[in-house]
């Protein structure tokens, strides 16, 4: 870059073959330079999974014959994408991606099932949700009240139903529980989370065709394949709850992108790539089984995943400390959403710009924008003076630890959704404002919905941030190793970063290069697979818009 | 919850509909307020807790003190080791970092074509994602022993492997907030210079950089305060042995372990002082430190990058 010599006289072009040399130099500097960046992380992440792969300890013919089957196929059919078809390569990958991505959420919903709401609990929860909802509905039709009568009668309902008051009046949800009869685990599951997700594909596939039958052959498709698993799970080898949230979770997203990608008719050659990837690993275990090759030694398998911490490092895992970074997820997407959202929808929409409000406004803005840039570790100190020292709670639960990452993460998602909701046309505003509605009536039916991808694209991202934050747990005490896996919100528990940053500190090299490296695997996973969904979700909106 | 998206609701009596829209209203205001209440938890608390700590040591001793033990008994508690190591920290990552992520967005703004860009910035966004606990991993893990291999006679916890790797860390900051200031000048700029034969690498430094510097500036000063705010890099690689910067031999301080503001804060709250002491509350002292840092730097940053704003808009 020597660009030092004076050029304010100098006629710009009276340098000419130098200056192309220069150019190019220039150019091929800056290339070198961004992808200098990327490499050392490639680098560093070829490391993280050799370490936690250890493809050494494998036969040869192992590798063979994965590549014969699996990766050969797969870069024959990206290749071809590339060269001929790239819109069923974004199908392809897509088609590749959702089930991954759905099966990680699945295990997440299987832990929340498994740890927070038992299904028991979850029929109770909604049982009970679904009588005040009538009760509401009924009052309404009967008597058309005030608002204020309304209120009050919402709260009674609510407390009746799913709050109730300790010692005084059981609420509905806690007289369920106490049924001396209720429905197999599964069953209740059928019928409290499967049948609301069936209904929900029915009406957004009715509103996709405009088919009353299509939806509810969406519908009743979404509740049979789950009562299948009665049968069908045990066959194959699984549980029936296992079976009904694979199918729900996996099974409809994926069966409606299918179904969408065949009868658009666009790219579907795109979908060839999962079924050889699904057809290739299905022979190469036959072949790897018949013929005896000995696969890796891997440190990221089944039992990893499953066990908690260990002093030997074979047996060490991560389950606690995934269960602890689920929870942790729940509370802080209930914390920040709602009022990073609130927020951002006043700020662009009721936010005054003039007088002494207005300024209030604009320091608010200001100050969101200065908070994004606080360091973690001071939101860890916050936590650590507000909740604890100040609000009394336990150090290290799973609510002290969620509500330090939602303050942290309140910025990037005000920010975001911010950028979401003026991003709606002003004329879609006036249209509503025309027909008479109210402010809030705009805000709810017009601009929301337009906004929430984009909306959802931020917070998924934010929430990726705080899966991985260390310092704020740290700071608000939480413990380095928990071998059992929290119950409830006040629970002491570990997430994944801490987990990492607790085996980082044994200094072994077994840990180094085995345990952690498959933590960190892990961990980099779950963050690849938000991500990818956010920036798939953005890119499909903006081309819309 | 109806599926009716707007009622035409004429009977029901306005005070009702005006009541729920004040309350909207009230509780969307209530969330905004949120925020400032935040700054001001964070100032409040933080400030309560060092006067706390100023109670029990001198100010004068903390902010000129050359020392750094942490004990429960008589400890010694001087900021500036840690002030130098963050110091030391920041000018290495910022070496890293600022030439990399300058020339990334000059390739992204001036040269890329689509399909490169619709490759690199995707790329260097997930480089953003990754957990800083994951880089201290690879710093520690993976790039100290290979300063070993090469020759550098660092130990096994050294600021100089932390500090490359926070500045890798940081490269994406730079890269794309100096990548929409440049992109935010405008063509008919661009197009003066090449009708006056400028070539392309002329444009670009001549015209562009100067024209969007401001941008560039801003990115420079958010990614310096990031990089001092910085925790687990450094806790992770770079040690937990407060030392003096040396200025007599200024390479040793980066081959050796040292310990930033940030790990000194860590080292406070995960070793066991008993709460009450004057190590436990030197903690919300150095935050105090560090939030003033921080804040003041990102405010000047968010100056410098509204004026770049206004010139183009």
């Amino acid at each position: 870059m020597a660009t030092t010599d004076d050029s304010a006289g100098a006629w710009f072009g009276s340098d000419g073959q130098v200056s192309q040399l220069r150019g190019l130099l220039f150019k091929a500097g800056c290339l070198g330079a961004t992808l200098l960046a990327l490499f050392l992380v490639f680098v560093f992440l070829v490391y993280v999974a050799v370490d936690a792969i250890e493809p050494g300890t494998a036969d040869p013919a192992w590798w063979a014959t994965v590549a014969a089957t699996v990766a050969v196929p797969a870069v024959a059919l990206a290749a071809y994408y590339y060269r001929y078809d790239p819109r069923a390569g974004e199908v392809a990958y897509t088609a590749v991606g959702l089930p991954i991505a759905a099966t990680l959420l699945a295990g997440g919903v299987g832990i929340v099932f498994r740890h927070i709401v038992s299904p028991h609990e979850w029929l109770a929860l909604v049982v009970a949700a679904l009588v005040a909802y009538g009760a509401l509905e009924v009052h309404d039709r009967v008597r058309r009240a005030g608002a204020f009568e309304r209120a009050a009668i919402g709260a009674i309902v609510l407390v009746v139903t799913i709050v109730g008051l300790p010692g005084l009046v059981p609420s509905l949800r806690s007289l369920i529980l106490s049924l001396p009869v209720l429905p197999m685990a599964p069953l209740s599951l059928l019928g409290t989370f499967v049948v609301p997700v069936a209904l929900a594909v029915g009406w957004y596939v009715r509103r996709e065709r405009e088919s009353e039958r299509a939806g509810l052959i969406a519908g009743g498709a979404t509740v049979a394949a789950a009562a299948l698993g009665a049968v069908a799970g045990p066959v194959a080898g699984v549980s029936w709850t296992t079976w009904l949230i694979l199918t729900t979770v996996v099974g409809v997203p994926v069966g409606l992108y299918v179904e969408r990608v065949l009868s658009g008719g666009e790219g579907v050659s795109g979908l060839a790539l999962p079924v050889a990837l699904a057809a290739g690993v299905v022979v190469c275990a036959v072949v790897v089984e018949t013929a005896g090759f000995t696969g890796p030694d891997v440190w990221l398998d089944w039992e990893f995943l499953t066990n908690a911490h260990n002093r030997t490092p074979r047996e060490a895992g991560i389950y606690p400390a995934l269960v602890g970074s689920v929870m942790m997820i729940i509370v802080v997407a209930l914390a920040a959403f709602p009022v990073g959202v609130g927020a951002a929808i006043y700020l662009e929409e009721y936010a005054p710009t003039g007088g002494l409000l207005g300024s209030f406004v604009e320091l608010v803005e200001i100050n969101i924008a200065n908070l994004a840039g606080v360091p973690s570790v001071v939101y860890g100190l916050l936590g650590l003076a507000l909740f604890i020292n100040a609000g009394g709670l336990q150090p290290g639960i799973v609510i002290v630890g969620g509500l330090t990452v939602a303050l942290l993460i309140l910025p990037i998602v005000i920010v975001s959704a911010q950028e979401a909701i003026r991003a709606v046309p002003d004329s879609q505003r006036q249209a509503a404002y025309g027909m008479g509605a109210t402010r809030w009536q705009t805000v709810r039916t017009v601009v929301l919905p337009r906004a929430m991808p984009g909306i959802l694209t931020g917070t998924i991202l934010a929430l990726g941030r705080a899966i991985g934050e260390t310092a704020p747990l740290l700071m608000v005490g939480v413990a380095a190793v928990v071998r059992i896996s929290p119950t409830s919100f006040f629970g002491l528990f570990s997430a994944m970063p801490r987990q990492l940053y607790s085996w980082a500190q044994l200094a072994k090299p077994d840990f180094y290069h085995g345990v952690l490296a498959a933590g960190v695997l892990v961990l980099l996973i779950v963050l690849l697979m938000m991500n990818g969904t956010a920036i798939l979700l953005r890119n499909k909106y903006q081309r819309r818009d | 919850m109806s599926d009716t998206p707007i009622e035409a609701d004429l009977t029901r009596s306005a005070n009702g509909r005006i009541a729920k829209e004040r309350l909207y209203h009230g509780l969307l205001f209530c969330c905004a307020a949120l925020t400032v209440f935040v700054t001001v938890g964070i100032v409040a608390t933080l400030a309560i807790d060092a006067l706390e700590f100023f109670g029990r040591v001198d100010p004068y001793a903390f902010f000129t003190g050359t020392e750094w033990v942490l004990r429960s008994e008589n400890p010694i508690l001087g900021i500036l080791p840690l002030l130098s190591a963050t110091l030391v920290v920041t000018v290495v990552s910022a070496l890293v970092a600022i030439p990399i992520g300058t020339a990334a967005a000059v390739y992204l703004s001036e040269y890329a074509s689509d399909r490169m860009r619709s490759v690199l910035k995707p790329a260097l966004e997930i480089l953003a994602g990754i957990p800083t606990v994951v880089y201290g991993f690879f710093a520690l893990v993976y790039l100290t022993p290979w300063l070993q291999q090469i020759g550098l006679g660092v130990s096994l916890f050294n600021l100089l492997s932390a500090s490359i790797m926070v500045g890798i860390m940081i490269i994406p900051m730079v890269s794309s907030i100096s990548e929409d200031a440049m992109s935010a000048v405008p063509d008919s700029l661009r197009q003066a210079g090449y009708g006056l034969g400028a070539t392309k690498f002329e444009v670009s430094t001549k015209i562009v950089i100067p024209a969007s510097i401001s941008g560039i500036f801003s990115s420079y000063i958010l990614a310096l305060s990031r990089a001092i705010g910085e925790t687990m890099i450094v806790v992770v690689a770079g040690g937990s042995r407060a030392r003096m910067f040396d200025p007599s031999q200024p390479f040793a301080n980066l081959l050796n372990s040292g310990q930033t503001m940030t790990a000194a804060m860590v080292q406070a709250v995960t070793t066991d002082l008993s709460g009450g002491t004057a190590g436990y509350y030197s903690m919300f002292a150095i935050g105090l430190t560090l939030f003033a840092i921080t804040f003041s730097m990102n405010l000047l940053s968010n100056r410098i990058a509204a004026r770049y704003r206004e010139e183009y808009q």
